[in-house]
């Protein structure tokens, strides 16, 4: 059996991890490091590194060199402006259309990207089960974590990243909610809990009820542009002021003052003070530091607590949301590689008035989630269930340019909504519909998922067809939308232009791009040669049907109804050909085989008889 | 449930094609998740009678339960139809699970499937009890002059007192309408519970429809005052 595994794709670093014999396993490197850093760069030859040695090339090659590439998720080129200039690679791509980031001379999107780095992952896995002995090493199938926060456009963007990496996403969860399930896992009892969830690019805040082992989100908020990352910016900006580089510096020297204050970051969850010391990576070994000076833990604080305190009023929020007063809530949980900071924890603390959880790795335990949720999937084991909510309202542009909600902010997920649309003008044959998320009224203020047009509506007076269009979001809080006429049962055709997304065209390209070799999909081959088996056998048939000797065989040598039986079998295979299924069609391609076998051992001696009769007459 | 309101309609299994009463959610000959075809309300969904007092811990358990029967998670390894009943079982679910859990919801979603026109739809001012009509314009022209005195540059202060004696009789007719409401409900669900004659129930449902109506109208004023109030 092939293997499946839990994948948290991280900003700043991704993990994979597997429920083997004796539970959830963090899939370690020889060094034993779980954590694989978010960074693809491209080196000499065109050859792709990711993760550690991608992370040394920021130094050296930052051009080339890709990282947070999840902060691009599902975004248009033009969200991205602003950002752009935070980052030394290449940013591009047409407005109004998916962003895309220079690797070398390649424009690739941010599902292109992040590909690569679930390769590794898959890669990383692979090797470890080969190592212990698996006789199936491939990985094939995943679970895939995304902040709770993420809208449609950014889970569509991560499902396309692991399709484009030859995975078969089992499910995008959402982060708070897969650390929940560890943590659930720990622990098994009843209550609800805060999951606070503040990693390199993201933060979520989700308030579920455990109850039966049932994780039900009650609700959920965020923000999907706040992390460590914001903190790190902070502090280079300081850095940039004080020492002087300016905003003109050389990427490689911005990187060095990059590694420099998320090192001094790192020392401040340990210590009261730290010296931020940037190192020239031009210069010789033995030269000075190019900026040197001194942070204490009080100053670090006053930096970041405008940042910190951003994350309290998604919190209040999802309390408001879940009806729930702080009093009601029996645990906070941390998770997330910046909960190490102790201003985050003392403020978590002051918020939900009690110390918070982070007895498990803040680390590891999304993919440890992500894991145990993929084992629930595939092993049949019912014993835990996540029940997830859609963080943003759905709803469709209306007259006027304001946004009508359809389905609600965090309404469990699989939900579904309908909204019945009809035509302004005679003989209309097509509407557009218009899709957003988000919580304002506006439509410009929320994001657009996607424009569709409605056709096929049977040319009618205005304001009489009764089109009913189904908007369902699945498990993995992604849409898809269904329509129908009421009055003449007739299916619309719905074209999808995903505003930020990719088409399924163009992820298809992309997989089969990123592939050596495109996988045969198995299945569909062998249905193939069954199909071709029994037209084969269908033409051969017929061909015996055709002979002109036919008739004098059937009168001298074959029993009664056998023709009867074989026009019978053969009009049977005939109408099953199409089929997909392979079993049936197998089995009717037997019984024409079967049926006929006398027939063609009957004609095959007439053919005989008569050649020799021939041979006979011509030797004479 | 009364008799009278039970459903006779039989959805039939699209694996093997035995029948089943509309209420389940499985096969009861091969066993299999059902295709949502023909189904009850969200009410027969939950194996619940159609009363508008539910207890909600009781809801929350059948709600579990329930997810637990036909969840998508569950599901991943079975047939393509499978999946398909388990997508579309747990959708409906959850949808009405929402609605149930929230009394108002509750309450207008009865009288949709009791086949009353919807709330909301056709408000007619004369549908409105006395008095409440002269309120409202009361509470518009108030808050008409309220905005004019805030233009003007009056005190915040000042006007946030005048906002808040404004809201006043508002919300002590809210109350009351909760209150009514309430008493109305426990009628329904004690009138289906002794069978009462259809037009008894049916006048019941009309009561509780003119109050909804009347209370959704003031609502509006009430967020129109409130955003008032959050711009004093």
């Amino acid at each position: 059996m092939s293997k499946v595994v839990g994948i948290d794709l991280g900003t700043t670093n991704s993990l994979v991890a597997f429920v083997g014999r004796d539970g959830p396993v963090v899939i370690r490197d020889g060094s034993g490091d779980a954590l694989v850093p978010s960074v693809v760069s491209l080196g000499a030859g065109d050859i792709v590194h990711v993760g550690r040695e991608a992370e040394r090339r920021l130094l050296t090659d930052p051009l080339r060199t890709v990282y947070s590439i999840k902060r691009l998720m599902g975004r248009g080129a033009e969200d991205v402006r602003d950002e752009a200039a935070l980052f030394p690679f290449r940013l591009s791509g047409e407005a109004g259309g998916v962003v895309r980031v220079g690797l070398g001379d390649r424009e690739l999107t941010p599902p292109e990207i992040s590909a690569f780095i679930l390769r590794e992952l898959k890669r990383r896995a692979e090797e470890y089960f080969l190592e212990q002995g698996e006789f199936d090493a491939e990985v094939d199938r995943a679970v895939i974590t995304v902040p709770a926060y993420f809208n449609d456009a950014q889970r569509t963007a991560t499902r396309d990243a692991g399709r484009i990496a030859g995975l078969e996403v089992l499910r995008i969860i959402n982060e708070p909610t897969a650390a929940s399930l560890a943590y659930g896992l720990d622990r098994r009892r009843s209550g609800t809990i805060a999951v606070y969830d503040f990693g390199g690019g993201t933060f979520d805040i989700s308030i579920l009820r455990v109850e039966d082992d049932v994780f039900q989100v009650l609700a959920t908020n965020g923000d999907t542009h706040l992390g460590g990352d914001d903190i790190d910016q902070l502090l280079v900006a300081l850095v940039l002021r004080e020492s002087g580089l300016g905003s003109a510096i050389d990427p490689a020297r911005l990187q060095a003052v990059r590694r420099a204050v998320i090192r001094a970051k790192w020392d401040l969850s340990e210590r009261d003070g730290t010296v931020i010391r940037v190192e020239d990576p031009g210069a010789a070994d033995r030269a000075g530091p190019l900026f040197e000076r001194g942070l204490s833990r009080d100053e670090f604080e006053r930096i970041i607590r405008p940042i910190v305190e951003r994350t309290l009023e998604p919190c209040r929020l999802a309390l408001a949301d879940a009806g729930l007063e702080v009093s009601q809530i029996d645990e906070a949980v941390l998770v997330g590689g910046s909960t190490r900071i102790p201003l985050v924890r003392r403020s978590v603390e002051a918020l939900f008035g009690r110390p918070p959880h982070a007895d498990l790795n803040p680390d590891e335990v999304v993919a440890i989630g992500a894991a145990i949720q993929a084992d629930i999937m595939i092993s049949g084991r019912r014993d835990m269930l996540l029940l997830d909510v859609t963080p943003l309202s759905l709803g469709i542009e209306t007259m006027g340019g304001a946004m009508s909600k359809i389905i609600l902010r965090n309404s469990t997920i699989p939900a579904s909504g309908t909204e019945m649309f009809t035509t302004f003008v005679d003989n209309q044959t097509a509407v557009d519909i218009h899709v957003l998320q988000g919580e304002r009224e506006l439509v410009g203020d929320n994001r657009s998922l996607a424009r569709f047009k409605l056709g096929g509506i049977p040319p009618m007076p205005a304001g009489l067809p009764r089109i009913q269009v189904r908007f369902q979001i699945d498990a993995n809080g992604i849409l898809s939308v269904s329509a129908h006429e009421l009055r003449t049962a007739i299916e619309q055709t719905i074209e999808v232009k995903p505003s930020y997304g990719l088409t399924d065209g163009e992820v298809e390209r992309m997989l089969l791009e990123s592939f050596e070799h495109a996988e045969a999909d198995v299945a569909a081959r062998v249905l193939i040669e069954t199909r071709n088996e029994a037209e084969t056998v269908i033409r051969a048939t017929e061909k015996s049907l055709r002979n002109p000797d036919l008739a004098q065989a059937a009168a001298g040598d074959l029993a009664p109804g056998e023709l009867a039986a074989i026009e019978s079998a053969l009009a049977d295979l005939r109408a099953a050909v199409t089929s997909n299924d392979r079993a049936m069609l197998e089995a009717k391609t037997k019984v024409l085989n079967d049926v006929t076998r006398h027939l063609a051992e009957v004609m095959m001696n007439r053919g005989v008889r008569a050649a020799l009769a021939g041979k006979r007459v011509d030797g004479v | 449930m009364s008799n009278e309101t039970r459903t006779l309609t039989l959805q039939s299994c699209r694996h093997c094609g035995a029948g089943a009463p509309t209420e389940v959610h499985f096969c009861p000959q091969c066993e299999r998740i059902l295709t949502l075809t023909r189904h009850g309300d969200y009410f027969s969904f939950f194996g619940l009678p159609r009363k508008l007092v539910v207890d909600l811990a009781d809801l929350d358990l059948r709600f579990r339960r329930l997810s637990r029967q036909f969840h998508p998670d569950y599901f991943y390894t079975a047939s393509g139809q499978e999946r398909v009943a388990s997508l579309e079982r747990a959708s409906y679910l959850n949808d009405a699970y929402r609605v149930l859990r929230q009394p108002l919801d509750r309450a207008e979603y009865l009288l949709r499937v009791e086949g009353l026109p919807g709330v909301g739809m056709h408000q007619d001012a004369h549908e409105l009890p006395a008095g409440v009509l002269e309120e409202m314009f009361a509470l518009n022209e108030e808050l008409d002059e309220i905005r004019a005195a805030r233009e003007a540059g009056a005190a915040p202060e000042q006007l946030s007192a005048r906002l808040e004696s404004a809201r006043r009789p508002i919300e002590e007719r809210a109350a009351r309408q909760e209150a009514q409401l309430e008493a109305l409900f426990q009628r329904w669900d004690k009138q289906l519970d002794e069978q009462s004659p259809r037009d008894v129930r049916r006048a019941t449902l009309e009561s509780i429809r003119s109050l909804l109506q009347e209370r959704s109208y003031i609502a509006n004023l009430i967020a129109a005052a409130l955003r008032e109030g959050g711009q004093s």
